[in-house]
């Protein structure tokens, strides 16, 4: 035994030749031991049902009220009509679209908004309405039941807004494959032909 | 003492047969562990194929280095040293012998059922019920084998490796038979007898004490045993072995529940898992503790011995992971941590350091006692220590970096309140930088791993032509006679604290008793209330069985083990229920044999899929994710579309399912027709908007079935979904 361990000693018992020494535990190992058990009573205070806690229920509640309560004021109508089509020839604004438009749309739309699973963005025919307050509609809270999902508590609201005067610059575009057409003839007002 | 001597021999045939099948299902574990790494960073890498499908591949990846790799070295170094410590040669070499096929069995039926995607579907009890019978039968050999030995013993204490082999081998034949409990719907199909919130608790009360009963308490078995044998000190601390024993005996059965915290499982529950999980702390570094003191004034061996060095490394990491899993057993930390690849490096720090380095350890000091010849490259040794070192860096601080920056990027909003990553796919891109270093680490530890068989193969070249087996003698137990040598009077008294002790060790009955009376009587604590307080699941009016043809497409989900990816399990937070919707609710899982939650999103959770997208959405999707989602690293089903749907094969499911109590009504005779009309209808529904003619009998209208009715029933009129229609 080298000379810093020379209290220690070794019971009388031998395995195979394996010895044990009869140490002591390490006081601070006892320590923390305790320390964990008594935490583990006492956190039994925040358990509902138990102690005085509340759970994680009332916790997810409350953060829910809060965020709501947090939330900033949404303009309830979204920008007018105007404001989509002048957008809708900006070529920043455009751009923006079609990259939120390339993530989150094309796989029912199609990449140049031809229609695959979701209808063709290109024609004059809508289900929905081809005016922009429409389409801006349309997009922000879905056609849940048809599959078209809502976009407005996704997507920030300038990529909504974009997104919309993306869409509307598709018009008179012509995609690769088509969908025929679906709904009715509703061009929206003054549409820009296809500057995409 | 009887003075007569008997002569025996110790069986080492036994455990060179143990040693190579460590070896050889360690790499096939490994490389199989590096392909489905390779196929998350390259989604391609499934090839299509439905047999090397990631959601395949996972299970027989884990399933193999858990019960092959690290079970194959616990055998290894169990019969190895049960012998010696016993003074007896095994209890019956046929016996032995019987174990040893039986568990390579076992094996391979693993390795061919589960790619072929016959799996219960809870995660390392994945083996269908036929090869769950043959394990708790193999199982039960090894046990009759281990306690005859004990029986026939000649050293009268048992020694503390010991200890720790009696309670695997007493908790692991518990926990594998109460989670496996099922009702066979077919030769290798079977529902668990447990549903949801129940069936979820009993896989938890299983899994984690899978982590404890076969890779815990076996390796520090082992650890007992050649740590001084190979550092040639004794224990540093007997009363230490003793109180971290039974500590880890009776805490980590209560630990289970944290892998549930948040979910449906009630807030008791979880939290009881949790505090006892803090508790574990110390009894667990009480091994580590046990183990590097031992190494006192050993470390300039350690600097020159590789084995030593594995032993250090696989210590500390043992240490390392048994604080960190009390405290991802903290809700809070478990909120930010679960489901992300935070767990899988946790699991990681456990598997390649502790369990892969003491075998490693282990078997270099026991190769060449074994093999009866020096060990052919002790440079090798220190080559393979290096290599698996940096590959256990390299692995987990990747793999660290992604489950935090996953979990950071899920619950993170934007300053107008909104998530700030939306699109799930966004978390996934960015992991894959970090998924690619998993991926060189990996193969870093494989390297380690074929330069230590090459190193034992060419070893074992050198054995001689026939073994030596040596005779060894020993006195048989006589009676047991009281203080039979005296002891010091002053030593006594101090030792008075562990005489109780000293008494069960020479009782292996009593002790044997005494482990599975504290395992059981923590588990009832549990189970009983778990089970019996109603209101843990409030009834949802609403909530109805799967229809047949969703019943099947639940079938088609197992088998794809999609489970593996997809989470089915909303957390009250609100960062989840603005991303899925609702959170989940216990009532909803009711009829769900198995539970299907799952432990991980490599995708996003699917509890509130029906509905979100249209039929053709899901057909396309599962033809070729990459369409849909050009970063996509969800594995391609295209054999969905082709494969004809076994609808006859539906009723006997749906026998199973009212075995187990499941309301079916008119589907208990019925089921089949009722699958195909509501395939014409789901068939119709794809071909009208603008899908493929005709998949009313492919599978895949199963599919999307069941995946349009998940999560659906909670806010179902009660008469609006009934099971296909009456
Ligand atoms: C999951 C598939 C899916 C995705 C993704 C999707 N849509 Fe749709 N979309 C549909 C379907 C289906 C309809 C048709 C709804 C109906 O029939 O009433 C639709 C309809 C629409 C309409 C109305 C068309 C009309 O004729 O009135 C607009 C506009 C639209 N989507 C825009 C978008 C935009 C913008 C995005 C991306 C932000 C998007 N969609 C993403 C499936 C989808
Ligand atoms: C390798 C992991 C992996 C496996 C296995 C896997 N998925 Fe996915 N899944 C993903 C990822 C990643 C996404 C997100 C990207 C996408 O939409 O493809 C996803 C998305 C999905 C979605 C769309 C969810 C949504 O709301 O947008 C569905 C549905 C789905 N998977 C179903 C399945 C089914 C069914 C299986 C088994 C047959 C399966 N997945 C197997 C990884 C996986």
């Amino acid at each position: 035994m080298s000379a810093p361990h020379d209290d220690d000693r070794l019971l009388d018992h031998s395995y195979d030749g394996i010895q044990e020494y009869d140490n002591p535990m390490p006081r601070w190992w006892l320590y923390i031991f305790w320390g964990t058990i008594v935490w583990g009573v006492l956190f039994w205070l925040n358990v509902p049902g138990i102690g005085v806690g509340k759970g994680r229920i009332a916790d997810y509640d409350a953060s829910v009220a809060a965020a709501a309560a947090d939330m900033p004021a949404e303009p309830s109508a979204g920008p007018d009509a105007a404001a989509l089509l002048a957008a809708s020839q900006d070529p920043t604004a455009v751009a923006a679209g079609r990259t939120v438009f390339g993530a989150y749309c094309s796989a029912c739309h199609g990449p140049d908004g031809g229609g695959v699973i979701g209808p063709n963005l290109t024609d004059a025919y809508w289900i929905h309405g081809g005016s922009p307050e429409a389409v801006y509609h349309t997009v922000n809270v879905g056609v849940l039941e048809k599959g078209m999902p809502a976009w407005g508590p996704t997507l920030k609201p300038d990529e909504v807004n974009a997104v919309v005067a993306y869409v509307i610059s598709l018009q008179g575009t012509t995609p690769a494959a088509p969908k025929a057409p679906e709904g009715t003839m509703d061009p929206p007002a003054d549409a820009p032909s296809g500057d995409s | 003492m009887n003075p007569q001597l008997e002569s025996f021999r110790y069986d080492d045939a036994i455990v060179r047969k143990f040693l190579w099948a460590t070896f050889l299902w360690g790499l096939i574990g490994m490389t199989v562990g590096l392909l489905i790494a390779l196929q998350l960073a390259m989604p391609a890498l499934n090839f299509d194929i439905a047999w090397l499908s990631f959601g395949r591949l996972r299970p027989l990846h884990t399933n193999a280095v858990i019960f092959a790799f690290a079970g194959n070295a616990f055998f290894t170094g169990a019969y190895y040293s049960s012998q010696r410590l016993l003074k007896a040669r095994m209890f019956s070499d046929l016996l032995s012998r019987v174990h040893f096929w039986g568990w390579q069995l076992i094996i391979v039926l693993a390795a061919v059922t589960l790619p072929l995607g016959f799996t219960q579907a809870k995660e390392y009890a994945e083996l269908e019920w036929p090869i769950d019978i043959l394990i708790a039968v193999v199982w039960v050999i090894f046990a009759v084998n281990f306690f005859g030995t004990i029986a026939k013993r000649r050293e009268r204490h048992l020694y503390v490796a010991l200890w720790f082999y009696i309670a695997s081998i007493v908790t692991v034949a518990i926990l594998h038979i109460f989670n496996n409990l099922s009702v066979p719907a077919g030769p290798l199909k079977s529902y668990s007898i447990y549903a949801g919130v129940q069936d979820a608790f009993m896989q938890w009360w299983y899994g984690h004490n899978a982590v404890a009963f076969f890779l815990t308490t076996p390796f520090l078995g082992l650890m007992y045993y050649f740590l001084p044998k190979a550092a040639d000190k004794p224990i540093f601390s007997y009363r230490l072995s003793i109180l971290h024993f039974w500590t880890i005996v009776f805490l980590y059965i209560w630990a289970g529940p944290h892998h549930l915290h948040y979910t449906a499982l009630p807030e008791w529950a979880s939290t009881l898992g949790m505090v006892f999980s803090v508790m574990l702390w110390m009894p667990s570094w009480g091994g580590m503790i046990n183990g590097l003191l031992t190494l006192r004034g050993a470390w300039k061996k350690v600097v020159e011995d590789p084995i030593l060095k594995f032993f250090v490394v696989a210590i500390t990491a043992y240490g390392m992971s048994t604080f960190e899993g009390p405290m991802l057993s903290v809700r809070s930390v478990n909120a930010l941590a679960h489901y992300t690849d935070w767990i899988i490096a946790h699991v990681h720090t456990g598997a390649l350091g502790w369990n892969g380095f003491l075998a490693f350890g282990m078997i270099y000091w026991l190769a060449p006692r074994l093999f009866q010849t020096r060990l052919h490259s002790m440079k090798m040794a220190e080559l393979h220590f290096w290599l698996a070192t940096f590959g256990i860096i390299l692995y987990v601080t990747a793999i660290y970096s992604a489950g935090l920056t996953q979990g950071l990027m899920w619950r993170a909003y934007d300053v107008t309140g909104r998530l700030e990553y939306p699109a799930f796919i966004e978390t996934v891109m960015r992991l894959m930088p970090m998924y690619w270093v998993r991926v060189a680490g990996g193969a870093l530890y494989l390297t380690g791993m074929v330069l230590f068989g090459y190193n034992l193969l060419k070893t074992w070249q050198t054995r001689p032509a026939t073994y030596e087996e040596p005779v060894i003698q020993a006195a048989p137990l006589g009676d047991y006679e009281e203080l039979a040598a005296p002891r010091p009077a002053g030593a006594l008294a101090r030792f008075a604290q562990a005489a109780w002790h000293r008494t069960w060790e020479r009782l292996p009955v009593t002790f044997t008793v005494m482990v599975a009376v504290a395992v059981i009587v923590a588990s009832l604590f549990e189970i009983i209330p778990t089970f019996l307080i109603k209101s843990n699941v409030p009834t949802i009016a609403s909530v109805k069985p799967y229809t047949p043809l969703e019943l099947a497409g639940r079938d088609i989900y197992i088998r794809e083990g999609c489970f593996n990816c997809h989470s089915q399990m909303i957390r009250p937070l609100r960062y989840e229920t603005d991303r899925y919707g609702e959170y989940s609710k216990p009532g909803e899982f009711v009829y769900d044999h198995p539970f299907l939650w799952g432990s991980r999103r490599i995708g996003p959770d699917l509890a509130r899929e029906g509905g979100k997208y249209p039929d053709l959405w899901h057909v396309r999707h599962m033809e070729a994710p990459r369409d849909i989602e050009a970063k996509s690293i969800m594995p391609a089903y295209p054999w969905m579309l082709t494969n004809a749907l076994d609808f006859d094969g539906i009723q006997s499911r749906v026998d199973a399912m009212v075995m187990l109590g499941v309301p079916y009504g008119p589907a208990v005779n019925d089921a089949p027709a009722m699958a195909r009309q509501q395939a014409r209808a789901i068939a119709q529904s794809i071909a009208a908007q603008g899908g493929p003619a005709d998949l009313s009998d492919k599978e895949i209208v199963a599919m999307v079935a069941y995946l349009q009715r998940l999560g659906r029933d909670l806010g179902a009129q009660p008469a609006a979904t009934t099971v296909g229609g009456q």
